[in-house]
């Protein structure tokens, strides 16, 4: 909300206290400043026009007038014609800056002096209004303008959705009187000084259908008014707080809302059918012309103010056309009503329309404030409008605000705050919010909040409202503790722990990555990994609609990211959830959110290539796995969605699978736009974390060990894994450790066979192994090999 | 028939032009070499001799050798000795010449920001809880305090996929799990985790991020308590220079409420450029746990009270690493996540 620094002045006296010091204990109590616009409006003067002539040579229209500034008469050229002889304007003398920034020198113009500048109130930072000079209605010429306007020092500032009170300048006004511990002005309910008769509630009948959306709506009639504009100094602040000026009963009842935080509406008595007011929820095919000039169409969730025949306002959010205030309006009825606040915000969200009175009703104003706002918009329109107000207006009070009280045990402040607040203090800081503080037998506090304070409901709420006029900053920080009895031992968080894993993928030249969940659903489908998707129901867009089900497609899409901009070879990780919907309950129960690891490595471009990155990732997902100290994993192949048919091994862990590993299919990097090869791994990480087991020092060897190679030619059917559980299970207890390090094919082996080479190192416990003893388990290991696997063995 | 102490002497000159450990080498094997060194040799028809000659040439070879092997040693010794002397113009390499690239990988700068207050906030005893991201509506808002129609609803827009589910907007209803499960206070625990709002992506402002709130459950915690917290975790992170800042504010799950800044590392809290003239960052949102959130949580409010702090990762990596666009921790460029 903006804040007119002027406009609090009307509440406390401002004495020494500037723009900036206002703004920092406004911060410091709750209603935080986000800026201040300071409009400096000294070395602008008073001027007025003698003489207007157009300009004789210059090509755009320009007119040279003759402005009297008191003491003397000065030639200054403008664009816009509207500063007719006998206007008072604004002007800005040469050397002068004026508040929008703009330097003003002396200029010659075709052959004309120029010696300043007349301002437009967008120069001056008084209003957007940019088409022509600022027109005064009062002043002497030679006077600087603070004379008649004040400088002016516009906040804008951010009131919590508990603060309703604080939506109008009288709310700010009053915790910034509490603040700096000085006295309002004027109280919060003004008088009423309707006499006329007959009785406003004769002449207007006013009844609530739907009272559980309006708590109360009072409707005042005011006879005779004369519309026309409103004073300089309404339209000024009504500026500042971003506000057109329109006509006097408009801007004053925006004026009203600005101060009160009270949204009012005026209808044009005249206008209206009946006249009778019914506060009801539409029905259905109802349509209103709102006051921005749209048809608006109305459902029966909405609430709307109806005459006899029709809808003529949507209740908190826009009044309408046809019953507008306009210069031939006389009578009046004024509305100053409470609707609820879901309500409105529902309406205000339904019609995409949110107004000053949507905002401020969504927020749950008290009812009382209804009064207040509705004898001050009364007695302004009798001031600047004339007319006659009409005595006891319709007040239809459903449910009156029921006060509040509530018990403080004023040691609770000190208990909560960690200080100590003296007493005195603490009570005068409540009486100054005009809280009623009376102090019961038992020392208790019996506290009564003012109506305009639903906020205030527990003993904890006035704990904030002492401590935030006490001073956060004046509480010492300090770190809790105390001697505990119980408490839980530490364990290090399952991030943590997945730390080892992003050391070994770092040093593998993985980096990590992290991406959005919420996924494009279409892509997913094209990908066939929906099947378990949850689509959110109301996405920003189709671009994140859904939750992944795997970290994969992300990761490929940041692959084709970097390489687009020019890195050809790429290896990414992610550690993230994937959500899974439970079978047959898609986006009625909470998914399953398994945690993965999933990364991807560029693979060159031939098929060769593509096979030796495949191992190459397989050791990288073994060194995780090692390092998660978890036994290792074991391969088997495998198809699924993504991976390349002949390329794709399942990762199984304790005979449990925890993924998928390979070569993703040549379709899949062709669809994100990548040409080469890619391989790829997605695994669950909470079996491995729970596979972890804290590593036993094992004994070192104390007798050498023997290496021997074996290469063996089989089909090429015949899976290296086979041969490796075969070497080890015909080897015995000998066998420490059995590696393939190669794989051939070519000269020397036959067409369909490939030969596979291992290390096989043999060691005993408890003797140094003669050659004699391992070439005899060597011969055992070949002759099961040729009998299973039909391998022969190159020398 | 050569005479050994000839040939010693011609070994011994030989050794002394031996120049390298090669040439040292020859000479050895010349001499001493097993079977066919010249010192060897000299025993070639010794079984045609006599006993007691016999016994001399041997003692007069077996000195030959002795005399030779020592030459041999302190030449060998000379000659490693001027070898290490010459090293530094011997085996002088260009030292500025760049080593290989080593590829190694990054880890995420929200994963390294996340551990450093994990650990910031272990070392005070918090521990991690975890929770689902897609939760019910009564954990994330009912239990909160945030009930249906409350207008600071507007705060948490959400991502729904039914009128019960969504996907969290804070890790708040961590809170509420780890309170309904540990039962009994003392309670200190982190949640740090992934969060959704229904806001349009831009550079201070995701629909997805992470968060890490903080929640103490015990006896007799005060306000100044969780402004002591807050400024151990800040100066931890950020360097004991900064101070913290407290404003009241306003949260339906915490009475009182605050918003927490910290002090701009450039100007140090005088106002500047980069803090917009405030001289303070804001940072997150914490309060006194309200009354009502504890008896949610299973926990009696007239026996225990607590204080909870919640703020994103990504503003910490933005304040820490001067990372002006929000969007790019998201974005997976390796040219910006290899510059941590």
């Amino acid at each position: 909300m903006r804040i007119s620094y002027e406009w609090l002045g009307d509440f406390l006296d401002l004495e020494g206290v500037t723009p900036k010091d206002a703004a920092d204990v406004l911060t410091r109590l709750g209603v935080e400043v986000e800026s201040l616009t300071m409009v400096d409006l000294s070395q602008i003067v008073i001027g007025k026009v003698l003489e207007q002539k157009p300009h004789p040579k210059s090509r755009n229209p320009l007119w040279i007038h003759q402005v009297d500034l008191g003491d003397h008469v000065q030639q200054i050229i403008a664009g816009a014609p509207n500063a007719v002889p006998g206007s008072l304007v604004p002007v800005a003398l040469p050397g002068t800056t004026v508040p929008n920034g703009k330097v003003v020198k002396d200029m010659n113009i075709a052959g004309f002096k120029a010696s300043g500048m007349l301002c437009s109130a967008d120069e001056l930072m008084l209003g957007e209004d940019h088409s022509g000079i600022l027109i005064l209605d009062r002043g002497k010429p030679g006077d600087p303008l603070t004379s008649i306007i004040p400088s002016q020092a516009i906040m804008e500032a951010e009131v919590t959705s508990n603060r309703p009170d604080c939506m109008g300048h009288l709310g700010v006004a009053r915790e910034l009187a509490a603040g700096l511990d000085r006295p309002m002005k004027r109280d919060f309910m003004p008088a009423f000084t309707g006499t006329a008769d007959p009785p406003g509630r004769d002449l207007v009948k006013v009844t609530i259908d739907d009272p559980d959306l309006c708590s109360r709506y009072i409707g005042g009639v005011v006879k005779g008014v004369r519309v026309g504009p409103s004073p300089d100094w309404m339209q000024r602040r009504l500026r500042a707080c971003g506000v057109r000026p329109i006509n006097n009963i408009v801007d004053i009842t925006n004026y009203v809302l600005f101060e009160y935080a009270q949204p009012l509406h005026a209808f044009d008595l005249a206008r209206l059918s009946g006249p009778a007011i019914h506060v009801r929820r539409a029905r259905e095919k109802e349509k209103l012309l709102s006051l921005d000039g749209v048809v608006r169409d109305l459902t029966p969730d909405m609430l709307v103010i109806a005459d006899a025949l029709r809808p003529v306002a949507i209740a908190g959010v826009i009044g309408g056309e046809e019953t507008a205030v306009t210069t031939a309006t006389t009578d009046i009825l004024l509305e100053s009503a409470n609707f609820s606040g879901p309500s409105v915000r529902q309406t205000s969200r339904a019609l995409g329309l949110r107004t000053e009175a949507s905002a401020r009703f969504e927020r749950a104003l008290p009812p009382e404030l209804a009064l207040a706002g509705a004898r001050r918009a009364a007695s302004l329109i009798a001031e600047l409008a004339g007319g006659t107000v009409h005595r006891e207006w319709a007040d239809i009070y459903p449910r009156p605000q029921q006060p509040v009280r509530v018990n403080l045990r004023p040691a609770l402040i000190d208990d909560v705050l960690g200080t100590h607040v003296p007493l005195e203090e603490a009570e005068s800081i409540l009486k100054r919010l005009n809280f009623h503080v009376k102090v019961m037998g038992d020392g208790e506090w019996d506290v009564l909040p003012p109506v305009f304070r639903l906020d205030v409901t527990i003993p904890e709420d006035l704990v904030e409202e002492v401590g935030r006029v006490y001073g956060y900053d004046r509480v010492p920080a300090t770190l809790p503790g105390r001697r505990h009895e119980r408490w839980t031992p530490a364990t290090p968080s399952l991030d943590r722990r997945l730390d080892a894993v992003r050391d070994v993928l770092a040093g593998a030249g993985f980096t990590e990555t992290w991406n959005p969940a919420l996924v494009s659903g279409r892509k997913l489908e094209a990908l066939r990994i929906a099947a378990h998707a949850m689509r959110v129901s109301n996405p920003l867009s189709d671009d994140m609609d859904t939750l992944r089900t795997s970290l994969l497609p992300s990761l490929i899409e940041a692959m084709a990211l970097n390489r687009d901009r020019g890195r050809p070879d790429i290896r990414i990780h992610e550690i993230a959830e994937a959500y899974l919907a439970r079978v047959g309950e898609h986006n009625s129960a909470q998914p399953e959110e398994p945690l993965r690891l999933a990364a991807v490595a560029s693979a060159g471009e031939t098929a060769d290539e593509g096979r030796d990155a495949v191992y190459r990732l397989k050791a990288v997902l073994d060194g995780c796995i090692a390092a998660m100290t978890a036994p290792p994993c074991i391969y088997d192949r495998a198809s699924t969605e993504l991976f390349h048919p002949g390329r794709c091994a399942a990762v199984m862990l304790d005979g449990r699978q925890l993924g998928y590993i390979g070569e993703l299919h040549p379709t899949v990097a062709a669809g994100a736009g990548i040409d080469g090869r890619v391989v790829a791994f997605e695994i669950d990480v909470e079996p491995v974390v729970a596979a972890s087991r804290i590593p036993r020092a094992q004994p070192l060897p104390r007798f050498p060990g023997v290496q021997r190679d074996l290469a063996a030619i089989v089909e090429d059917t015949v899976a290296a894994g086979v041969l490796h559980a075969a070497i080890k299970e015909l080897a015995g207890d000998l066998l420490e450790h059995v590696h393939a390090f190669d794989e051939y094919r070519g000269a020397q082996v036959p067409e369909g066979h490939k030969s596979i080479a291992f290390t096989l190192t043999f060691r005993s416990p408890e003797r140094t192994l003669t050659d004699a003893e391992v070439d005899k388990v060597m011969a055992e290991i070949k002759l099961g090999l040729e009998k299973r696997h039909r391998a022969r063995f190159r020398e | 028939m050569t005479d050994p102490s000839a040939l010693t002497a011609e070994a011994i000159a030989a050794i002394g032009k031996a120049r390298t450990a090669t040439e040292l080498e020859r000479v050895e094997v010349e001499y001493l070499g097993r079977k066919s060194g010249r010192v060897s040799k000299l025993l070639e028809g010794i079984g045609a001799l006599n006993p007691e000659e016999r016994a001399a040439l041997g003692k007069a070879v077996n000195e030959a050798k002795r005399t030779i092997e020592e030459a041999l040693s302190a030449r060998r010794s000379q000659l490693e000795a001027s070898r290490l002397a010459d090293l530094a113009e011997t085996e002088a390499i260009d030292v500025t010449f760049p080593g290989p690239p080593l590829e190694r990988g990054h880890i995420h700068v929200l994963t390294q920001v996340r551990r450093q207050i994990e650990t910031i906030l272990e070392s005070l005893g918090y521990q991690v809880e975890l929770g689902p991201e897609v939760e019910t509506e009564w954990f994330n808002f009912e239990a909160l305090n945030i009930t249906a129609g409350h207008p600071a609803r507007e705060m948490w827009d959400s991502f729904y996929f039914s009128p019960e589910l969504l996907l969290r907007a804070h890790t708040s209803p961590v809170q509420i799990h780890a309170m309904l499960r540990i039962k009994e206070p003392p309670i200190y625990i982190i949640t740090p985790g992934r969060c959704y709002r229904r806001d349009a992506p831009e550079a201070t402002r995701l629909p997805y991020f992470s968060q890490v709130e903080g929640l103490a459950v015990d006896r007799g915690l005060t306000f100044g308590d969780l402004k002591g917290t807050l400024l151990y975790m800040i100066q931890s992170l950020y360097g004991r220079e900064r101070r913290v800042r407290v404003r009241p504010s306003f949260f339906p799950f915490t009475e009182p409420s605050f918003e927490f800044d910290v002090s701009c590392g450039i100007c140090g809290g005088m106002g500047c450029k980069s803090c917009r003239h405030k001289g303070w960052l804001e940072v997150g949102g914490c309060g006194m746990v309200h009354p009502q959130v504890l008896r949610n949580g299973g926990i009696d409010p007239t026996q225990w009270n607590g204080y909870a702090w919640g703020f994103g990762i990504e503003r910490m990596a933005m304040l820490k690493h001067d990372v002006d666009d929000m969007r790019l921790f998201y974005e997976s460029d390796l040219r910006f996540l290899e510059q941590f």
